[in-house]
């Protein structure tokens, strides 16, 4: 039999294209029947032409329009539907309130925990955008190399050259500001204060967007002796705000020196580094900007507005050039008088950069630089948080729906597709999730104040209004009901119902997924332990070593240029008191230079000024050789002591009678090594002890006095030192410090990160806890029958509760197992920042175990007991 | 009571479904109208009236059997509904009226 022609293929593979399908069989039918005909009437070949253009013909609307599926769709939308979901959901939840409440009350506390890392974080990206300005704003800073190429140091500190210099011959340059910090004494009454204040160019105002509450911000800082104050210092000042055109009472040297107050401004926003309450105009006389050893100066900090559509790299290959010619007598001239053979290197740093980087200080006016470290180690642990509280989620999810198996069985019998069942599921951890957002939103705002001060920071809860944190905030809440929403409702709803409803149905299986989280949990919250363990032994161990020598009972008084008369004028008041018990000067803040030693090798030190008691005062210890004493009237101008240190670095076998030679000008002054001290850490402990060295050269100031006084004695011997200052130094600002509450000071962000760190920490143990023990409770019902028949066959309730807890020590050990190293490794790796680490403690681990298994123990044990303890006939009853 | 209006060639498909009877689907209902009038009904202009007239109500529809012919797929059977049996016969005694309304003399043009 001849065989039958077909249509052709590819038309109907067109239409089946294009046709709506519940029209295709019945239209398809018929082009067939109509080939069929036409094969017969035209034969083959017209059959299929006429076949394409029919099927063409059919390309109209009614054909193409699918229909829209009628039947059962609408229970999605359905209210009957939602309000059976909501009843259901509502009675879950009441039914296990201790799941409900750990599920809600764990996300709640994930969901905060980091909302605030996000307002931290943001606020620590915010610092100092908020300028018109940016981001042409930059920094002049400098790199010094060494004649190898190697980086001796990089400064963020400029001269008073650079700044015009660089402007002149640069068009990209477009304005330049220099900024000081300086302090000065200001007249109150019969009172002398002294205030800090900056110094700045007659274009800080156009560069930097702080706004005036009065005064005309251009012209403000024109005059030399004007003055712009902030409204909070007016206010203590003077008692209110209304101040311009008045005068502050300054003194320069003692004499008066008044400024006119030509501006008022607002309080500098807390995310700025530049933060003033009092502004100067900078004079730079025109001798000094002459003066091309001035390259080699380094006191302010310059800033310069760079055109938008310059090419920052070739504006810093123009600055080396300039650089290189205008200072090259200058150069010539250090290196043949201070032999200073490194090369410096201008750049430009974004100003926004300046708050988060660690090579280039924050100084003259800037402020709150901080360590990136800080925003990464709380980022980090947020992200633990909310990781940890999210596998709680999912793993009392999973472990709670095996018990709504049956309903989703008779949900899919009753024709509940599977769509159906992933909406309502993924519905209920949203609600869920929306309930702990709410929850959580409130803790942050209960929380907010202590963690400002914790963090330092003024955060306040209007900063979450912010658009961008808002996104982030729904980003969050999304990431956080999908991650735990999502794969419950996916498992769930692939139940087969006739399993399901089958009575004897068991969904126990391996459970590898919620093992698997299980043990990254609290592999998570062993690593934090042991993190926080190791930082907090860091900061305590920071904190409490040994110095070197005593800083207790001991007062610091500043006095800027105290000469040696002043100084024993001081001493011989101060000592008629008995409870005074010595007296020492010192230069005052810390001074570096370098000299010579076994013939030319140049040696770096910290450079002390001091007199012959203050190293028997601080107690520092004289190893070799002799102190500074009366009874060598030569010592001022002869002798020097040095620390182990500086004998370490010179390699000196014999330290005592080497010599040191300053080159100061044409002349080397030879100085002879009298003794050596014990090292001592004059620095903070996150500072290396460096070589220091010891003068009473009588050329030097003396900045600083050291007072000791009797123990318990503070209020008396304080107010005798100030009343003996004042009588002395009359026109000048008087304050004090306690030197080891200042050594402290050195601690404060340390101390602070300590707590956040303890904080976190607690936070990240407390919810894997929870989470635990909801897992505990699901466990111990599941096998509520088993443990029935157990107990009916005679075992003990001790054999009970070890057949509950062996899975979840087991899990919990083997995380312990594969944290350990890891937390290992990087807690050396933190550590190797510090040049004094505490040793390593194998306690710490050991206790960290011991507390996770404990704590593991107690939260299972719990349930276990509970279980253990149920009467058998009552577990056994009802099937 | 707005009158549902009806097309030329919907009002000529619709007729030809009263003619067919229990036979009236698309192949048919093509063939037929070549048939009666002498022009050329393409499927899928009558596919298009069916479609429109289903949707006016004047037409009623079911599958039928399925049919060696048609490569086992089924054909859909239509029938006219009360609504288009009216329809037809208001359009009818609407035309009778008017043509029995026209005056003898004004008949030259029509030859009989």
């Amino acid at each position: 039999m001849m065989k039958q022609p077909n249509p052709p293929h590819m038309a109907d593979r067109l239409l089946k294209w294009f046709c709506a399908p519940h029209l295709l069989e019945e239209i398809q039918g018929d082009l067939h029947e109509r080939f069929g005909q036409n094969v017969e009437a035209f034969g083959e070949k017209a059959a299929r032409r006429k076949y394409y253009t029919s099927v063409i013909g059919f390309f109209r609307p009614f054909a193409i329009k699918r229909k829209k599926e009628t039947y059962y769709s609408k229970p999605v939308n359905s209210t009957d539907m939602l309000r059976s979901y909501f009843k259901i959901a509502f009675r879950n939840l009441a039914k296990n309130k201790v799941y409900a409440s750990i599920n809600i009350v764990g996300l709640a506390i994930g969901l905060a925990a980091a909302m605030l890392i996000l307002l931290y974080t943001k606020d620590e990206i915010s610092y100092d955008q908020f300028h018109a300005q940016n981001p042409n704003i930059y920094r002049i800073v400098n790199r010094w190399t060494n004649p190898d190429g190697s980086l001796k140091n990089a400064d963020g500190n400029t001269g008073s050259l650079p700044g015009p210099r660089f402007k002149d011959k640069i068009p990209e340059i477009e304005a330049f500001v220099r900024v000081r910090s300086d302090f000065r004494n200001i007249k109150m009454g019969t009172e002398i204060k002294s205030q800090e204040l900056l110094y700045a160019d007659a274009g800080f105002f156009s560069m930097f967007s702080f706004p005036l509450s009065a005064g005309n911000p251009a012209t403000a800082l024109q005059k030399p002796n004007s003055a712009v104050i902030s409204e909070e210092l007016a206010e203590k000042y003077f008692g209110t705000t209304d101040v311009l055109g008045k005068t502050l009472e300054m003194l320069e040297d003692g004499k008066p020196a008044p400024v006119l107050i030509t501006g008022v401004s607002k309080k500098c926003p807390q995310n700025s580094t530049l933060k003033f309450d009092l502004l100067l105009p900078m004079q730079v006389s025109q001798e000094e900007i002459q003066n091309k050893e001035n390259w080699f100066s380094f006191y302010l900090n310059t800033f310069v507005l760079v055109h938008p559509a310059s090419d920052i790299a070739k504006v810093e290959a123009k600055m080396k050039q300039i650089y290189e010619a205008d200072a090259r007598d200058a150069i010539k001239l250090m290196l043949e008088k201070y032999d200073v053979k490194e090369s410096a290197a201008y750049l430009l740093q974004p100003y926004t950069d300046i708050h988060l980087n660690t090579q280039y200080q924050a100084s003259n006016g800037l402020s709150d630089a901080s360590n990136p470290m800080f925003s990464y180690i709380l980022t980090g642990i947020s992200i633990f948080i909310l990781l940890i509280a999210c596998i709680n989620f999912v793993n009392l999810t999973v472990s709670r729906s095996l018990k709504r198996a049956k309903e989703i069985g008779l949900r899919k019998v009753v024709g509940g597709d599977r769509s159906q069942l992933i909406f309502q599921f993924l519905g209920e951890s949203f609600g869920l999730c929306f309930l702990a957002f709410a929850l959580a939103v409130g803790l942050v705002n209960m929380i907010l104040p202590t963690f400002n001060q914790l963090s330092n920071k003024a955060l306040s809860f209007s900063y979450l209004l912010d658009i961008q944190l808002i996104i982030g905030y729904v980003a969050i809440f999304l990431v956080t009901s999908l991650m735990a929403g999502f794969y419950p409702a996916y498992i769930l709803s692939g139940f087969d119902p006739v399993q399901t409803l089958y009575s004897r149905f068991t969904l126990s299986g391996k459970n590898y997924l919620q093992k698997g989280l299980l043990t990254l949990q609290f592999g998570l919250a062993s690593f934090l332990i042991i993190a926080t363990m190791t930082i907090y032994s860091q900061f305590n161990y920071l904190t409490n070593k040994e110095l070197g020598y005593d800083d207790k009972n001991l007062v610091m008084v500043d006095k800027w240029r105290l000469s040696r008369n002043e100084a024993r004028l001081f001493k011989n008041e101060l000592l008629k008191n008995p409870d005074i018990l010595g007296y020492a000067p010192k230069n005052g803040g810390g001074w570096g230079t370098v000299a010579k030693i076994n013939g030319d090798t140049q040696i770096n030190f910290s450079y002390e000024t001091v007199d012959a008691e203050f190293l028997p005062m601080l107690k520092i210890p004289v190893i070799q050789g002799r102190n500074f004493s009366a009874d060598f009237p030569g010592d001022s101008s002869q002798s020097v002591i040095v620390n182990e240190s500086f004998v370490k670095k010179a390699g000196w076998k014999n330290p005592v009678g080497q010599d040191v030679r300053f080159f100061v000008g044409e002349s080397d002054q030879v100085y002879k090594v009298i003794g050596v001290t014990k090292d001592y850490h004059y620095d903070a402990l996150n500072q290396k002890i460096g070589s220091q060295l010891f003068t009473m050269k009588s050329q030097n100031e003396y900045g600083v006095s050291y007072i000791k006084i009797k123990p318990n004695t503070e209020q008396s011997s304080l107010a005798y030192i100030e009343k003996t200052f004042k009588k002395l130094f009359p026109v000048h600002s008087y304050s004090y410090r306690f030197k080891d509450v200042e050594n402290l000071k050195n601690y404060e962000s340390e101390a602070k990160w300590k707590q956040i760190l303890l904080f976190g920490t607690l936070l990240t143990i407390f919810i894997s806890c929870m989470g635990l023990f909801g897992l505990a409770t699901l466990s111990a019902e599941r096998r509520t029958k088993e443990i029935g028949i157990r107990k009916v066959l005679g075992a003990s309730i001790g054999s009970i509760v070890q057949l509950l807890s062996t899975d979840f020590l087991k899990l919990v050990s083997f995380s312990l197992v594969v944290a350990f190293p890891l937390a290992y490794y990087a807690t050396q790796q933190w550590l190797s920042n510090y040049p004094y680490q505490v040793p390593f403690n194998v306690w710490i681990f050991v206790l960290t175990a011991v507390a996770t298994i404990g704590l593991v123990l107690l939260t299972v044990g719990y349930q276990s007991v509970r279980a253990a303890l149920m009467n058998p006939v009552k577990t056994l009853k009802s099937e | 009571m707005k009158r549902i209006y009806l097309g030329e060639f919907e009002e000529i498909v619709l007729l030809t479904v009263a003619v067919l009877g229990d036979g009236a689907y698309g192949v048919s209902i093509s063939d037929a109208i070549e048939e009666q009038t002498g022009r050329s009904a393409s499927l899928s202009a009558v596919h298009a009236a069916l479609h429109r007239l289903q949707e006016k109500s004047m037409l009623h529809s079911r599958m039928g059997e399925a049919t060696a012919e048609r490569g086992g797929r089924r054909k859909r059977l239509f029938t006219v509904t009360a609504l288009g049996n009216r329809t037809l016969n208001e359009i009818r005694t609407v035309r009778n009226r008017m043509w029995d309304s026209i005056s003898p003399q004004n008949f030259p043009a029509v030859s009989i």
